[in-house]
């Protein structure tokens, strides 16, 4: 019993665990630079190009692929008259991956390309409401620039991202995918009104009805063509109104899909169907660039998607912006439609505009490639031999930058506006490739090299868990891999990944069978009934919170039983604290001399985090406290959260402390408890009875007198199901932070960090720490008989190492196999954000740190 | 509390158990093969209207499934008291086979009444208690009771009734068979495949594929029926008179 074997194997596990986990992190999420404020006219002494229009009407129709218009079967024979005739500009709009909606919205109003990480910054951002209000877009241009309103109606992701944006707006949700009709005529019923006010510069709408199509039955729905026709209509009435009405008449419609679809309807990918929508330019004003070419409408189909030439979504940011006359945003990686060049009849005009966008791209190649040069220099290189993008994109801006002064041009007095015109177009398009790639590309060496450092810890962890000397039975081994190699599969599913709390569940209920019918001979009624009981609790606890997306929103225990009535909840919230405390031998009327200062600082404690909890529910669901006298709901009301918060954070580290000092030999058995007090404080009122559920398993558990090797399993099957009953899920939406910001007054990145983990991590906290006393239980026995050398902790470390390891191994291989899968940006991406949490967070500090700290304790307490 | 860790070795119980032979005729060990294919080709053919009207489709197949049932104990299988405990088969091959063979032979109504009892107590007790232990599993406790209760049924037919048929109702032999203390024989081992397969029936559930058949509890009993086919099998060749420990 001299201590815990150390492994250098397992060291290095440990310490590869994170790097690994880093290393593949930055190849699949790449770095994006980002400037924020708003983007202002530079001066520089030229005048700005005149704004073409000043009204636009911008109607997006979700799933609009190129096709639908541009083609035959279509409903949009007025649009392709209005093509035919010149007054309308078609393109096919080249929507990048992922293909859905809010990075779409985002990519045509900021003119970036979003990369997976920006999806879950917005995520996470809708939580702590910074959104895209307050980036640079051409919403925020056109209203801070032309001083008018704007005005939406539609899918409400529009008010999500842009809050407080809109002077009017009625959006609605698109949580039916069954209705075809009530999304659409809710958006339709403003269009003749709004067309008759004068107010507005910007008219957006975003129609749901075609994609709810496209989801249901695809794009040869029969609903396909009437929707289409229904479309169609409204492009006619607005543009009739633009024809007739004056207010109308200086105004651009802009008809467009977000993305498109492929041939099963869905979208979300990167096929040629669902990054191909249209996106057409409306307007009398056009007819003079339309008429320049003759376009035939309908085409005949074609099989990459592409009509009339493919640009990019984003280059709508700068085009705008050059029509209506404000700064380029920002964040544009965009290139200004060269089509719409010859509106302008000054060449001067149209190399300004094209100066601008390639300015204000310089802007961010600059933050980019840092260590270039963009510096004016009369050095002439060929821009194509340059061994980086970076260098390449110096050179090519120096080059545009340089034709300006050409002074043979100048004096063969031909027009030099054209030659730099074109120098800066190529220098933006060049921008364009190499940023959009920066933002969508993996690093595959990154990914590469982060699995293999993986695969190295589980190796390492693997060596020592074999170790022969610390004694993991073949039982054991075999009811590991059984845990092991069927999770790793799932990792490859998407529906078990957004699911994930089925495997716990399931696998657990299987694993408490295998544990009752191991309890020994002669068949023990005891263990049966401990066998019975656990089952009775698992099944409690995994329909108290109903997680995951499938049946999300179905009947459980929180929402059925307990808010509807309250004095329950609360009688369940006491009897957790009163089982704590007891547990903690909290006996103030015995006062028992050593222990006397403790039991009344603990009893503090938990009083004080009932009361916090009463308090926080007061202000967060004050239907909970339904039928408390105004005088108690006052005092709850009153409560200082901050404070009350802090006092019990001390208090329960206080008494810690204490006890420590002391070289308390109780505490191993306490500590659970001290730290529950703490647990109990950060999570929701409705799952504080959880942990009077998984108090009473442990109680189970112990009856069951288990091996130390079956209680690490235990630790790793029960952790998991209780980081699925408190309510998570492997979706970024489902962090819960409610319980971030106790006791942190202003904003303080760590703290808040910090609480984040915790208060969603309770759960498997609970269970390492209590796992661990029930192991060290295990001693006394071991003691007695003394035939098994080594601590009981010895197989505790390597069996989590192992699952960590390979669990982490399994979702790198999944996220870059299926780096072109539907569901990378909405399903494998998350997880492995949640991966990272659990082995960098949860193992390093939880199941590592804390537990090598418990056992010091433990065996401490046993010298 | 006496502890009892695993790694210690189990003592073992006095009356050692024997694993469960087939009778010693032909027809026995002709129909013991016959019985898992008629089980799973007409499991097979009600599988749509199983999948289509689960209630209807389940509680309709319940009696052909008895009768199956109880053909196969009363043809394969000793009943009850005149096997387990008797001296190992091999010892007194040679010498009981023709007398044996002729005993039992004649003793096809006793088998008959007693299969018959057998399923009666197995139906008696069987659904109840395996419907609370498929809820205690994860079953749906609010609804698709019905649905439960039938899988229940469907799993007593398969799992219990042979089971009380060979082992009687002693509770020391089904505290013994319920901690897996038995040798492994086709008995034993087609029961345990019925809650193995139940219990990796679930498994297709969640996914997003969207089929009818993955509904409740179609997969589960579906596995309940794989499963103790299979491991009947298993259970009555080469794993035959092994003992299993998941400790």
């Amino acid at each position: 019993m001299a201590g815990t074997q150390r492994s250098p194997y397992l060291m290095l596990a440990n310490v590869l665990i994170p790097i690994a986990t880093i290393v593949f992190a930055t190849g699949f999420f790449p770095y994006k630079p980002f400037i924020a404020g708003l983007a202002n006219f530079t001066e520089d002494g030229e005048q700005q190009p005149p704004a073409i229009f000043d009204k636009l009407i911008f109607m997006v129709v979700d799933s609009l692929r190129s096709d639908f218009v541009f083609s035959e079967p279509s409903g949009f024979s007025y649009v392709q008259s209005l093509i035919r005739s010149g007054d309308a500009i078609p393109f096919t709009g080249h929507a990048t991956a992922p293909t859905i909606t809010m990075p779409r919205v985002k990519a045509m109003t900021t003119g970036s390309v979003p990369s997976f990480l920006d999806v879950i910054l917005n995520f996470a951002e809708a939580d702590t409401s910074s959104t895209l209000a307050d980036q640079d877009t051409w919403l925020l241009q056109l209203k801070k620039n032309k001083g008018g309103k704007l005005v939406f109606y539609g899918d409400d992701t529009w008010l999500k991202l842009f809050p407080n944006m809109f002077s009017r707006s009625d959006g609605t949700s698109s949580f039916f995918v069954s209705d075809f009709t009530e999304v659409d005529n809710n958006v339709t019923r403003h269009v003749p009104e709004e067309l008759g006010n004068t107010d507005w510069n910007a008219l957006i709408m975003h129609y749901l009805g075609l994609d709810h199509i496209g989801h249901k039955a695809g794009p040869k729905s029969p609903n396909m063509i009437p929707k289409q026709k229904e479309m169609d209509g409204i492009v006619e009435q607005i543009y009739h109104a633009m024809q007739t009405q004056h207010h109308l008449q200086s105004s651009l419609l802009v008809l467009l899909g977000d993305h498109g679809m492929n041939d099963g309807g869905g979208h979300g990918g990167s096929s040629a169907g669902e990054t191909s929508p249209a996106l057409v330019f409306m307007s009398p004003k056009l007819r003079r660039v339309g008429q320049l070419t003759t376009r035939d409408c309908p085409i005949p189909f074609r099989e990459d998607f592409d009509f009339y030439g493919t640009v990019e979504q984003s280059d709508l940011a700068p085009t705008l912006a050059g029509l209506f006359g404000f700064p380029v945003p920002l964040n544009n990686l965009g290139v200004f439609i060269e089509t719409f060049l010859p509106l302008w009849p000054n060449g001067k005009d149209r190399l300004q505009l094209l100066k601008q966008n390639a300015r204000q791209m310089l802007s961010l190649v600059k933050e980019t490639f840092r260590s270039e040069d963009f510096e004016p220099s009369t050095k002439r290189d060929n821009c194509n031999d340059m061994d980086s993008e970076g260098a390449e994109l110096a050179c090519l801006w120096k080059e545009a930058e340089a034709s300006g002064d050409n002074e043979r041009l100048v004096l063969s007095r031909r027009e030099p506006h054209l030659e730099q015109a074109f120098a800066f177009k190529k220098f933006c398009k060049r921008t364009q490739e190499v940023m959009s790639s920066t933002a969508s590309n993996y690093n595959l060496t990154r990914m590469g090299a982060g699995i293999v450092l993986c695969l190295i810890a589980v190796t390492a962890s693997l060596l020592t868990l074999l170790d022969k000397r610390r004694g993991l039975s073949i039982t054991d081994q075999l009811v590991f891999i059984c845990v092991v190699v069927p999770y790793m599969a799932l990792m490859f599913a998407s529906s078990f990944v957004e699911e994930e709390q089925v495997f716990w569940y399931w696998i657990s209920a299987g694993f408490i069978a295998s544990l009752v019918s191991s309890t020994g001979i002669p068949p023990n009624l005891t263990g049966a009934a401990a066998g019975a009981a656990l089952l009775l609790f698992h099944r409690i606890i995994q329909r108290w919170n109903q997680t995951g997306q499938k049946r999300a929103g179905a009947p459980d225990i929180v929402h059925d039983v307990l808010l509807p009535h309250p004095l329950l909840l609360w009688t369940l919230v006491l009897t957790t604290y009163g089982l704590v405390l007891t547990r903690l031998r909290v006996r103030p009327f015995r006062p028992n001399k050593r222990t006397t200062m403790e039991s009344y600082l603990s009893m503090t404690a938990g009083l004080l985090s009932l009361v916090f909890k009463a308090s926080f529910t007061a202000h967060d669901a004050p239907e909970l406290l339904e039928g408390v006298t105004p005088g108690v709901l006052q005092i709850f009301m009153d409560f200082n959260l901050v404070v009350g918060a802090r006092l019990v954070f001390g208090l329960v580290i206080f008494v810690l402390v204490l006890r420590l000092a002391r070289n308390d030999h109780t505490l191993p058995n306490d500590l659970v408890h001290l730290v529950t007090i703490f647990l109990l404080t950060q999570s929701r009122a409705q799952n504080i009875p959880l942990f009077l559920l998984f108090e009473l398993q442990a109680v189970c558990l112990s009856t069951l007198h288990l091996n130390p090797s079956q209680l690490s399993l235990t630790s790793i099957l029960f952790s998991h199901t209780a980081f699925f009953a408190l309510g998570n899920s492997n979706a970024i939406s489902s962090v819960d932070l409610a319980n971030a910001y106790n006791g942190v007054a202003g904003y303080n990145v760590v703290a808040v960090g910090v609480l984040v983990f915790l208060s969603n991590w309770t759960g498997p906290i609970w269970w390492t720490l209590s796992s661990l006393r029930l192991i060290k239980e295990t001693m006394q026995a071991r003691k007695e008989k003394d035939h098994s050398p080594g601590s009981p902790f010895q197989l505790y470390m390597p069996l989590h190492t192992v699952f960590v390891g390979c669990a982490l191994v399994a979702v790198m291989v999944a996220c870059t196999v299926l780096r072109t899968h539907l569901f990378i940006w909405t399903v494998f991406s998350p997880k492995y954000l949640f991966s990272m949490a659990w082995s960098c967070l949860f193992h390093l500090l939880i199941t590592i740190g804390l537990s090598t700290v418990y056992q010091k304790i433990a065996l401490r307490a046993t010298r | 509390m006496e502890r009892n860790p695993i790694s210690q070795p189990a003592p073992k119980p006095s009356p050692k158990p024997r694993p469960i032979p087939l009778l010693e005729t032909s027809a026995a060990r002709v129909f013991t093969h016959l019985h898992p294919a008629i089980l799973l080709s007409s499991y097979l053919l009600q599988f749509p209207s199983i999948v289509a009207d689960p209630i209807s489709a389940l509680a309709m197949s319940l009696l052909p499934l008895a009768l199956l049932q109880v053909t196969y104990t009363t043809i394969c299988l000793p009943p009850t008291g005149t096997s387990s405990y008797m001296p190992a088969p091999k010892a007194t091959k040679a010498g009981l086979k023709k007398k044996g063979g002729a005993k039992q032979t004649g003793g096809y109504a006793t088998n008959l009444a007693t299969s018959l009892l057998a399923l009666t107590l197995a139906m008696v007790l069987g659904p109840v208690l395996l419907t609370i232990v498929l809820i205690l599993f994860g079953a749906p406790i609010t609804t698709h009771l019905p649905h439960t209760f039938l899988c229940a049924c469907h799993m007593s037919l398969l799992a219990i009734q042979p089971l009380v048929y060979t082992h009687g109702v002693n509770a020391a032999k089904w505290r013994e068979l319920s901690g897996l203390l038995v040798p492994v024989d086709e008995v034993v081992g087609g029961s345990l495949g019925v809650f193995i397969g139940a219990w990796l029936g679930a498994i297709p559930i969640p996914l997003d594929w969207d089929r009818e058949w993955q509904k409740w509890p179609v997969t589960i009993v579906t596995g309940a029926y794989i499963g103790y086919a299979l491991c009947k099998f298993l259970g009555g060749s080469v794993a035959m008179g092994r003992h299993i420990n998941f400790g």
